[in-house]
């Protein structure tokens, strides 16, 4: 054999014997048991005190609240994700009483829109949607309904509802400009209202013409805005005074 | 978290939360860089001892200790962004073969020390016998070292060193192209991004490595033949511009082969990407990566380099000639630095959402930083400098045998 050669085995051979020396060492004697990690870090794991109780526990003396639960649409969401750690209480209930989340920022945790959430799940946006008013005077976590259709446009579009309200077109109905689909209400990316498309529509009450009270402005349509769309100009939700 | 509030700023259209920051880094953009270059410097050094070109033998120990350099740091990005370096040893003690990510140790570790080491001590065994025969002092006992002992300098042991080496190089040139396909394959598989996930991505790097290599390996030979107050071996030069042009000609093709397939096959990433592409990665793609890095130096070394025809479409007196030679090499090198940040940066900049882009704010200090990465960088080029006091590559510091003397 040439003694470069030699001399190279002598090399790797420490390399691979100093391998196996360190993989003697230094491998956990569990590792590879059950998958490629340390069987044992099971047990250590066992050995850790339990802060969990389960939701079977909390049967025991919460029968009420857990059979409505159970049967409501948060059904799958376990009592300790809200009410945290159960273990400690289940041992001794007075002594650990358990929180329960009634400030309003805690349901958009999960409820406050965010457009990677599924389409239908129940978004809301917390700055607009009943502000100040905690979730849980409305919703009933345990049995939260179905959202229902929002009664009003406000319920979504607060802000613009509000700006409405204190403007010339209070009393004009979001309807009377907006066609709205039903499905809006339940799937409101689905379907979008629509907008005035002409301007004869802001003209069935502003134009010289129309037949409308008296002290709403009028225009001549003819000659007024170019072939602008009214509300390219003027905002509707609260047109200017003069 | 200022960052991050800066990011959101320029965030467009939907993107998931987790999206918002950049998890893969410039040291992502690093790693592949660097290892494309060890690979690149390789196969240039193959071209020499397999294929016997002649002509590039007076780069043939600079590229082999330039692929040594840019391998010892190759980890070290990919150490740097994991953290917890310690730990590193543990994917050779458990070795996880359903992991492409865990087998990178035995990639590695097989390339550096079967390889790229054993190939460099074969062709240096004779000279590091002879040099600590005639040196003092401790160069004397590094080189004796090195020689680990084996100081047969009979003609028997010499040939034998160089049919060693020559069967390592076979060996070799699958191993780059694994340990270069192998980086392109860690993209390549990620089968949810549809910006990486294609079965070109190895092939792909692995034509931009050997791109890579070969210019920087050019800019090395020249630099250092000047420091030194040599003259530039023009020939071998021309010889590795012409070889620096028919790999930047597969290469370019290999991304438009890419680019093109991606277009026709119009998946339902199309309309992200080509967003992407038009704005995000307009600057490094567009300008950088094909421009400046890929089409003028394909214009300038195919007109000026002896690839296309005998002397250079352009007749050009030898200074110039040089100085072209280094500028496009110059501009490669921005431009496949600029090709592995397009793939690596690129590729975290959309959505899975295929509705958003996001923005990459690159940070100046910490561990995953510009000064870092910059110095990941720099540090090859030191170590290089190291390995060249060591074992100095050039032809007049070769020992030759008394006999032959």
């Amino acid at each position: 054999m040439p003694q470069q050669l030699a001399r190279l085995l002598v090399v790797f051979a420490v390399f691979t014997g100093g391998l196996v020396v360190t993989r003697h060492l230094l491998i956990p004697k569990t590792f590879g048991q059950r998958g490629h990690y340390r069987a044992a870090a099971v047990t250590t794991i066992q050995v850790r005190p339990l802060r969990y109780a389960g939701r079977e526990a909390c049967a025991d003396c919460h029968a009420d609240i857990v059979g409505l639960h159970g049967k409501g649409r948060h059904q799958t969401v376990s009592c300790e994700v809200c009410h945290g750690p159960a273990a400690a209480h289940t041992l001794a209930p007075v002594e650990n009483q358990l929180p329960a989340p009634r400030k309003r920022a805690y349901c958009p945790l999960c409820h406050g829109y965010d457009p990677s959430r599924p389409t239908g799940f129940p978004q809301i946006d917390p700055v607009s949607h009943n502000p100040m008013k905690p979730c849980i005077t409305c919703h009933n976590p345990h049995q939260p309904e179905p959202p229902h259709v929002p009664e009003e446009c406000g319920a979504c579009h607060g802000e613009i509802a509000r700006t409405k309200a204190v403007s010339r077109h209070a009393l004009l109905p979001c309807t009377q400009c907006h066609n709205t689909p039903v499905q809006h209400k339940v799937d409101p990316r689905l379907l979008h209202p629509d907008k005035p498309r002409n301007r004869e529509f802001c003209g069935q009450c502003h134009a010289k013409d129309a037949p409308s009270p008296r002290e709403i402005p009028r225009i001549d349509l003819a000659t007024h805005g170019g072939r602008y769309l009214c509300w390219q100009c003027h905002y509707p939700h609260m047109p200017e005074v003069d | 978290m200022e960052p991050l509030g800066e990011v959101l700023k320029q965030v467009q259209g939907y993107i998931y939360p987790n999206e918002v920051e950049l998890h893969w880094s410039l040291l992502i953009v690093v790693y592949p860089y660097v290892t494309g270059l060890v690979a690149g410097a390789f196969i240039l050094a193959s071209l020499v001892r397999v294929f016997n070109v002649k002509e590039l033998q007076p780069t043939y120990r600079l590229s082999l200790l330039t692929a040594l350099g840019y391998l010892i740091v190759a980890p070290l990005p990919l150490l740097a962004h994991l953290a917890h370096p310690e730990r590193a040893f543990e994917i050779f003690l458990t070795p996880n073969v359903h992991s492409a990510m865990a087998m990178f140790g035995f990639v590695y570790a097989w390339y550096l020390m079967v390889v790229l080491l054993l190939e460099i001590w074969f062709d240096y065994r004779k000279d590091l016998v002879l040099w600590s025969a005639q040196e003092k002092g401790v160069r004397r006992w590094v080189h004796w070292i090195l020689t680990l002992g084996a100081t047969d300098l009979s003609s028997k042991a010499v040939r034998f060193d160089q049919s060693a080496g020559r069967f390592i190089t076979i060996i070799g040139i699958p191993s780059a192209f694994l340990l270069h396909g192998y980086v392109g394959f860690i993209f390549g598989s990620v089968k949810a991004n549809p910006w990486w996930s294609s079965v070109l991505m190895p092939i792909v790097f692995l034509f931009s490595a050997i791109v890579s290599g070969i210019a920087l390996v050019l800019l090395l030979y020249v630099i250092s033949t000047l420091l030194r107050s040599k003259v530039v071996d023009m020939l071998c030069l021309d010889k590795l511009a012409s070889f620096l042009f028919y790999a930047l000609v597969v290469d370019f093709s290999l991304e438009m082969l890419d680019f093109i397939h991606r277009l026709y096959e119009a998946e339902e990433s199309i309309g992200i990407l080509s967003q992407l592409v038009s704005s995000r990665l307009f600057l490094s793609l567009v300008i950088l990566q094909a421009l400046l890095g890929t089409i003028l130096p394909l214009l300038m070394l195919g007109i000026i380099s002896p690839a296309l025809r005998g002397r250079g479409s352009l007749k050009t007196p030898d200074e110039l000639r040089r100085l072209l030679y280094v500028a496009a090499a110059a501009l490669i090198q921005v431009g496949i630095f600029s090709t592995r940040w397009n793939v690596v940066i690129g590729g975290q900049l959309f959505s899975k959402s295929l509705r958003g882009l996001t923005v990459y704010k690159m940070q100046l200090l910490g561990i995953e930083g510009l000064i870092v990465a910059g110095f990941l960088l720099l540090l090859p080029l030191l170590l290089l400098l190291v390995l060249i006091v060591l074992l100095p590559p050039w032809p007049e510091a070769e020992a030759h045998l008394p006999e032959a003397a």
